[in-house]
This record gives C-alpha cells, structure tokens and sequence, in this order.
C-alpha cells in the first residue's frame, strides 16, 4: 500500500515539475519555428517572454497568409536555465521536429552550447541579445548588437562632457564569459585611450550571488580614492542585478555619486525595486521600451493585447530589448524565407544579404551579404521613478556592426 | 586653468564676500529657459543659481526651486515659448512658470536630465532647501547634498544659511562645514583650522581631501601645516579604519543571520528524523510569498496600516508554511522514514511541485513589495559605516527567532518531546512517546520556522519562484558544521561561514571566497565528522 502511494505521489509530481521538453506539433502543412527559451530556473522571469514574442510574432505573419503560402508553426520548450540542456533541445528539434530555424538563449554559455549544434546540423539559430562578439557562425543570426555598437558608445559618453567625466572604472560582473569578455574589451579599450591600469578594478561574483554588502563597500571605498570620477560597469546577470541595486541605494550611495552602467539591466530587473533612490543608473541596449514613434506605440499596445488575449503570465506594460530582437529576429526570417521563395537554411542565408526590416526601435535593421550581423540604433537609457528608462541618448543612425573587437 | 584666470576668479570671489549682499533679482525668464535648454544650458542655470544663492531674495528662491524641483521630477514641461509646471508628469496642461495662467502641454518636450545635469540640479535644489527649507529637516536635508558637492559651493551660500538658521544643532554642522570648505583659503589659520574641521568628520573622501594636500606647497615650507595635516590625516585614517572594521562585524553578522534563518527549520528537521529537506528553499519561498499575500490584504483592507504588514506577516507565513510542511510530512515522507534516500528524493520532487505550482499560479517576476522605512535606506553610524536597516531587520528577526525557538526547545513539552526523539527515538517510544505526533509537529516547526525566513529576507533579496533553490546548499553546509540536530551548532556555524565570508571576499574575490569557505568545511569534517556541537546519543 505504501508502496503504491509513494510511487503515485512521485509520479504524480514529477509530471507536474516537468512540463514536456518539447509541446508536439499536430498540424500538416505548416512551416515549424522553435524557441529555446527557458521558462524555468535563474532565467525564467526574463527568458520566458521572449516565447511569447516569438508567437505573437508569428501570428501576425499568419494573418497576413503565412510565408511561402505556409502557416508557420511555433515550438516551444523548457531548457530550465541548464545550459546543456540547450544544446539538447536544440538538437531534438533540429533533428526530429525538422525546425526551419531556431530562435532563443539568452547567457552567453547557452549559446556557446548550441553553438555545436546548429553547425553539425546546418540548421540556424536567431540569438536576440546583445553580447561579447568575437565570434562569427554562418549557422547564427546574431540580431543584436556586439559591444563596439553598445557598450563602447556607452562608456564613451560616460567618460565623455555630456555624460560625468569618467576616469576610474569598477567592474562586477558575474563569473562567466560575456562579462569576462566584455571586461577583457573595456581593458584594452581603456588602455587604447591612455588610461593607466590603476584606474580600475575588476570583481566576479558566482551566478546567483546576492550578497552584496562586501562589494559595495568595495566600490565606496574606490571611488572615494583620488584620481577622477568613478563608474561601476555592471555585468551581473539574473536575480543578482536587484540585489545589487537594492544594496547600493541602501546604503546611500547615489547615481550622481558613482553612476552604474548596468550592461546587463532592462525593464524586468526594476520590478519590485524602489527606484527612486536609483533615478539616473545607465543602461545600453539597441531598444528601450520608452523609444518614440508609433511603430513603438503600436508594438506595446500589440503586446498588451497579446498578454490579454492569451492571457500569458508576463507583464503586459513591460518591455524588454530581447523581446523586441526575438520579434524582429521571426520577421527578418519570414523576409529572407519569402525572399529565397524557400526554406532551406542554405537558400535563406543567402536571402540575409540587403534584407531590412522596420523595428519598434524607430531604426531600420539592415543586412549585409558580409556576415550574419545585423545593423542596429542604439539607446543609452536612465532609471526613472516609475521603473522605467528614459532615454538619455540615442545614436543617430545605425552603426554597421564590428564582431570582432580590436581591443580584446 | 591659467593663472591670471585663477586670480581673477579669486578676486571675484573675494568682491563678492566683501560687498554687501545687493540682492540683485533673479532673471527669472532666462532661468527658465536655461532649464528648458539643452544640457549646458540646463548645468548653466543650476550652477548660476547656486553662485547667485547667496543674495537672492527669498521669493527668487522660491521661484528656483519650483521650477528646480518640477525638472528632477519630470513635471517641467517645455513648450516653444517659456516653462510649464505641470501637477503631474505627463500631465496634459500646466501652469506657466512665470505668468501662473494656465496652457495645454501637449506639443510640450519634457527634458530629461543627464547625469552631468543631475547633479548640477541636485546641489541647486539642496541649496534651495537650505536657505528656504521651512523646518530643520529639510535643511538638514538640503545640507546633505551640498556636503557631497562641498567644493563646488560658494561660502555666501553656507554663511548666510548659518546666520538665518535657528536651530542650534543645525547651525554647528553648517559651521563646521563652512570651515571646512576653506581648505583651499589663503589664510594659513584659516586652513588649519579647515582640516581640523574636514577630520572631525571622517570618512574615505575626507582621507582623499587631505590626503591630496601632500602635495601642496606649504606642507613643505610651513611646519605648523605640516603639524595640522598629519594629526589629521592620522585622525582620519584611524577612524576610517574603525568604520571598516565595524563594516566588515555588521556585514558578517548580518550574512550569518540570513544563514542562520535559512538553516535553524533545516537542523531541526534533519536532526529529528535525519530527513534531507530539499524543499526547504521553497518553504522560504512560500514563506515569501505569504509575506506578499499580508501586504495585499493590507493594501486591500488597510492601506493606513501598510507599513506594518511585515510584522503583521510574521505570525501567518509561519502558520501557513508549518500547514505546508506537516501536509507534507503527513501525505509523503510519513511513510518514507525507513528509507532516507527515498525521503530526499521526495522532498526533492515536493520543491520542484512548489517552483512549477507558484510559477503557474502567480508568474515569475519579481514581486513588488513596499518597503517601509524602517527596512529602507540606511543611517550613516561611523566614518564610511553606514548602518542599512533591512539587514539590522534581519538580524533582529534572526536574533528573536533563535530566542524563541530555543525557548519551544528547552522550556515547553513539545520541546521536550523532540529533544527526546531527537537524542533516541526508540527508547522515546518504549517511554511512551507518540513519536509520530512529535515527527509531524517537529517538521512543521520547522517548516515554519522557514517561513519565518521567507519574512525576513523580503526586504533584501528579489522574491521569485526561484528564490529558494539560492539557499538549499548554503543551509545544508551550516547544519553539516554546525553538527546535525544542533541549534546552537548551526548559529555558531553560521557566524563562523558568514565572517570567513565576508573576511575573504575583499582579499580574494567572492567566487573564491566560496570556494574557500567549502574546502575549509570540508577538511573542518574530515577530522571531526560529526561537526562542531555533536548531539551525545546512545548508539
């Protein structure tokens, strides 16, 4: 008897704990997209949108009669924030469900763990954030931006008049490889520009790290050194981002004190969080929900409606930059599909080059035929009172991306 | 900056202090149109008022620190002719800045400050709140910005608000602060006295100020500055050394209780049935969101007694999390007592039920507390030491469970009960015991007592579904050192990870500082596995 129940009880939760890898497809004669976005684990809260988006996306592309005369199809999984797991999935759906592409991952590790996949299997992956650079797959799409298109004109205008004069530089970042990259490049940027290497720091934190007294205290006591103004460049990803934040208003140190570039922080992170006392922090991304223009006005208000109707467990007035690149990542495929007249990932690779799409940004996305890197705007948001960015300053046109960094 | 320039500015300044105030009237429309222009002319006007501040009449203030204040706060619109107030951001009209007459905003630009802007505002304001703040408070407050720009305000403005102020404390800081602006003054006096005042106010900026005074001139030609600077700088540098080393006390401290929490439900747990608790993170989780469902109700039903909601949340995320676990104990590990892998397995499943359950039923972002002063913000205590009240909560809360519970453990029946089951089980059972009852209770202190947790680490850590998968491995290595059953193994186990924590991290790196602390617990256990406090038990 207790056997029975023991079992039953198991069974039963693990059922509920473990959604299905893959949820099956059913209908014929459609086109299949699959998301590799985790809904579970450290990246749920922000990975977990992006599913959504990748739908909503397609939908629209359904209204209008599909590609090709085909419906597309969206698959969607749980990696649960384990990083194998992608390249798992990744493959399962490239190999038995056929996908026409690949849309997801979010860390850095995730990608460089389907990386593998997508290559043995020509298949190709849209990977919607923007992250270190240095590297270039046939087989990926990478639709935001590297960091000579985001981070550096961001560092720029913080060391510049406009922004505080910075000339010391506190780096956090969370122990893995976008911010150990991205730091590697800030260094070598630094130096470029003739700033001895006494005038930063450079701390990492295990992945889900949150106690962050030690650390603030670090950066008080660096940017109370002679020497010039000091930044904190924030890498830390996840529920770290908070936690840092949190910290750093309580003990009462203020933007206009030390600013944090957060490279990491959209939207989502400031839930939950008092912003008043952190008015002013940075951010750069190639979107902020706050950017003018009705193809804007008319992406929200199509994702309100979205959350409303499919009644999805995301905030319908919250916005993200990933969310906007995985959409524009299902268009740009839906382009270079129609334009091939194909889906073969062969034919619409070669369809990439000259391709452009107009995103809720305001920019206009282009293509080359050069690399599978895609031109972006670029925004420099500021925490607000309201949990939101403004934004601070926006490039002027859309600078053509640079993969490889010469400072790294 | 060349020299005759320099001279020239001197002499400026020297004018100014000596001719009396004659109060020229701010322009007013130029001040509004530098604030509706373009990041220079935005720093322009903040820095021109704070220069001006000293001999503006009390209206012109007035009228600047409206205007100031509805820019930081983004109610300042800007039409093509003249300012907008308006009541609320994004409000559709306003009130126009010079004329009071009412006019729509809706072609209006709403500047946004830079960083460079936001500080220039920032001092203005806090200028503004100085010489026109209606009680001490906001003064104080105001002076409070200033102290972080001191250097960029001119003496009129902290001479004439030291001789309008009225409270007596004030008046002194405002002093002391005067004389500490005068670092740079040609009187050598002067000077001295300047870095006796920037030393009795100590802190990390403060050893910089007068550390860069090394440099100058006269530490080499006058002994009596030479004589100044050291005792100063020494001063300093001592106090700056007490305030890290109480930084350091506080932050171990409060990390060992945030510990500690997590792992007293799991210790008693554990020692009593020797059940691994996997879902002992979700029970702080569950904790957590008990603690959000309390605010709710208050903002529901009480929104004038919101502030209280943390402790009103206390008594019912312990009952409702104590429920959770003795369901749990009564549906699943009851019959799993014999066979300890299985137990750890099932409790393993229960955790990943509770992620999915909360995630599908609530979602997975944040949630959005309020928190109430006394779990915001921090107090300033000593040197570069600033005191932040969510962690005090937390050790407070910390401290207070551990009475309590030691209390229930030592001095009541049920305690009673469990130390005798903990210490051996079957003997308590010939005795009488009804071990079962005591098993199910215990579990669900316990559980509860991760409840209480879930209470405390609200105000400090973001609460998702997630939260909980954060603590299981840090708990289970305080209960293993601390030795298993042990409550005041755990606390002093928890102190000693919190403090080699917090000791390791500024020298080697927190990812190190992690490793550390787990290899020392690991050779710590090689030679004494059955922790530091072993519960004697008849084998």
């Amino acid at each position: 008897m207790t056997h029975l129940t023991r079992r039953g009880v198991l069974g039963t939760a693990a059922l509920l704990a473990a959604p299905a890898l893959i949820r099956p497809a059913f209908a014929a004669d459609t086109v299949k997209l699959g998301c590799l976005f985790s809904s579970s684990g450290t990246m749920a809260n922000l990975e977990g949108r992006l599913n959504h988006v990748v739908r909503m996306a397609a939908d629209a592309i359904n209204g209008r009669g599909g590609v090709n005369g085909r419906q597309i199809e969206v698959l969607t999984s749980d990696p649960a924030s384990d990083w194998p797991l992608y390249a798992q999935v990744g493959r399962q759906m490239l190999q038995q469900e056929k996908v026409a592409a690949l849309f997801g991952c979010w860390t850095s590790v995730s990608r460089k763990s389907v990386l593998p996949v997508v290559e043995q299997n020509d298949g190709l992956l849209f990977y919607p954030l923007h992250f270190e650079g240095d590297e270039n797959s046939k087989n990926v799409v990478y639709v935001n931006s590297p960091p000579a298109s985001s981070v550096l004109p961001a560092v720029d205008y913080l060391m510049g008049p406009d922004g505080v004069g910075a000339k010391r530089f506190f780096m956090i970042g969370s122990d893995y490889v976008w911010p150990r990259t991205i730091n590697k490049q800030l260094k070598g940027y630094w130096k470029s520009k003739g700033i001895p290497e006494s005038a930063w720091r450079e701390e990492y934190v295990p992945f889900g790290f949150s106690n962050f007294q030690t650390l603030v205290n670090q950066v008080r006591s660096f940017a109370s050194q002679p020497g010039g103004q000091a930044i904190v460049v924030l890498t830390v990803v996840g529920s770290s981002i908070p936690d840092f934040l949190r910290e750093f208003a309580n003990q009462g140190i203020s933007a206009t004190d030390v600013p944090i570039l957060g490279l990491d922080m959209v939207e989502a992170d400031l839930e939950g969080l008092d912003t008043g006392k952190l008015a002013g922090h940075l951010n750069c991304w190639a979107y902020l929900q706050a950017a003018k223009g009705e193809r804007n006005q008319k992406f929200l208000a199509d994702w309100a409606a979205y959350v409303k109707a499919k009644n999805v467990p995301f905030s319908a007035d919250t916005v993200i930059d990933p969310m906007v690149s995985a959409y524009d990542s299902v268009h740009l495929w839906a382009l270079a599909a129609a334009k091939a007249g194909s889906f073969a990932v062969p034919e619409v690779r070669k369809a990439f080059a000259g391709l452009s799409f107009d995103d809720p940004s305001g920019y206009t996305l282009t293509m080359t035929g050069e690399n599978n890197y895609v031109s972006r705007g670029v925004f420099i948001g500021s925490v607000n009172e309201k949990r939101g960015f403004d934004v601070l300053w926006q490039s002027p046109n859309a600078p053509k991306p640079v993969p490889f960094s010469p400072y790294g | 900056m060349a020299d005759p320039l320099r001279a020239l500015l001197a002499l400026c300044c020297l004018a100014l202090l000596t001719v009396p105030a004659s109060a020229a009237p701010l322009d007013r429309a130029a001040f509004a149109a530098d604030l509706c222009g373009d990041g220079a002319a935005q720093v322009r006007g903040a820095e021109g008022l704070v220069q001006a501040a000293g001999d503006l009449a009390a209206d012109d203030l007035a009228f600047a620190g409206g205007l100031l204040g509805a820019l930081a706060e983004r109610r300042l619109a800007c039409p093509a002719e003249g300012a907008l107030l308006l009541g609320r951001p994004g409000a559709p009209e306003g009130r126009d800045a010079l004329t009071g007459a009412t006019r729509p905003a809706a072609e209006a630009r709403a500047p946004v400050l830079g960083l460079r802007q936001r500080a220039a505002v920032e001092t203005a304001r806090g200028t503004v709140a100085l010489l026109t703040g209606p009680d001490p408070a906001a003064r104080v407050a105001g002076l409070a910005v200033l102290e972080r720009r001191i250097a960029t305000v001119p003496a009129a403005v902290l001479d004439r608000a030291r001789d309008a102020e009225t409270d007596a404390a004030l008046k002194g800081t405002i002093t002391g602060l005067a004389h500490a602006a005068a670092l740079s003054s040609p009187d050598p006096a002067r000077r001295r006295a300047a870095i006796a005042a920037v030393a009795a106010s100590p802190s990390g900026a403060a050893q910089a100020r007068l550390a860069a005074l090394k440099g100058d001139p006269a530490y080499s030609a006058d002994p009596a500055f030479r004589a100044a600077l050291d005792a100063g700088l020494a001063q300093v540098s001592r106090a700056v050394a007490v305030g890290d080393g109480l930084a350091v006390f506080y932050n171990g401290l409060s990390f060992a209780s945030i510990l500690f929490m997590a792992a007293a439900g799991l210790a008693i747990i554990f020692g009593l049935m020797g059940v691994i608790n996997l879902a002992q993170g979700e029970f702080i989780m569950l904790g957590a969101y008990a603690t959000y469902g309390v605010q709710e109700a208050f903002r529901r039903l009480a929104p004038g007694l919101l502030d209280l909601y943390l402790l009103a949340a206390v008594p019912v995320a312990f009952a409702a999390v104590a429920l959770v676990g003795i369901a749990v104990e009564a549906l699943i590990l009851r019959h799993l007592y014999r066979r300890p892998l299985m137990s750890l397995l099932a409790t393993w499943a229960v955790s990943l039920f509770l992620v999915n359950l909360v995630r599908v039923t609530v979602g997975t972002q944040n949630l959005q507390f309020v928190m109430p002063a006394y779990v915001s913000g921090g107090v300033p205590l000593y040197a570069d030491f600033v005191m932040t009240w969510n962690r005090l909560f937390a050790i407070g809360f910390a401290a207070a469970t551990l009475v309590l519970t030691l209390l229930i453990l030592r001095r009541t029946p049920l305690g009673l009960d469990i130390r005798a089951v903990t210490q051996n089980r079957d003997m308590a059972a010939c005795l009488g015991l009804p071990t079962r009852r005591v098993d199910r209770l215990a579990f669900g202190l316990g559980s509860g007592l991760a409840g209480l947790a879930g209470v405390a680490l609200c105000p400090i850590y973001s609460v998702n579904p997630g939260m909980g998968s954060g603590f299981i491995a840090d708990s289970f290595m305080v209960v293993v050192l601390g030795g298993v059953g042990s409550l005041i193994g755990t606390l002093v186990a928890a102190l000693g990870v919190g403090g080699a924590n917090v000791l390791i991290e500024p020298v080697s790196g927190a990812v190190a500082a992690k490793v550390i602390v787990l290899v020392g617990i690991i050779l710590f256990l090689q030679r004494r596995p059955e922790g530091l406090f072993a519960v004697r038990r008849r084998r």
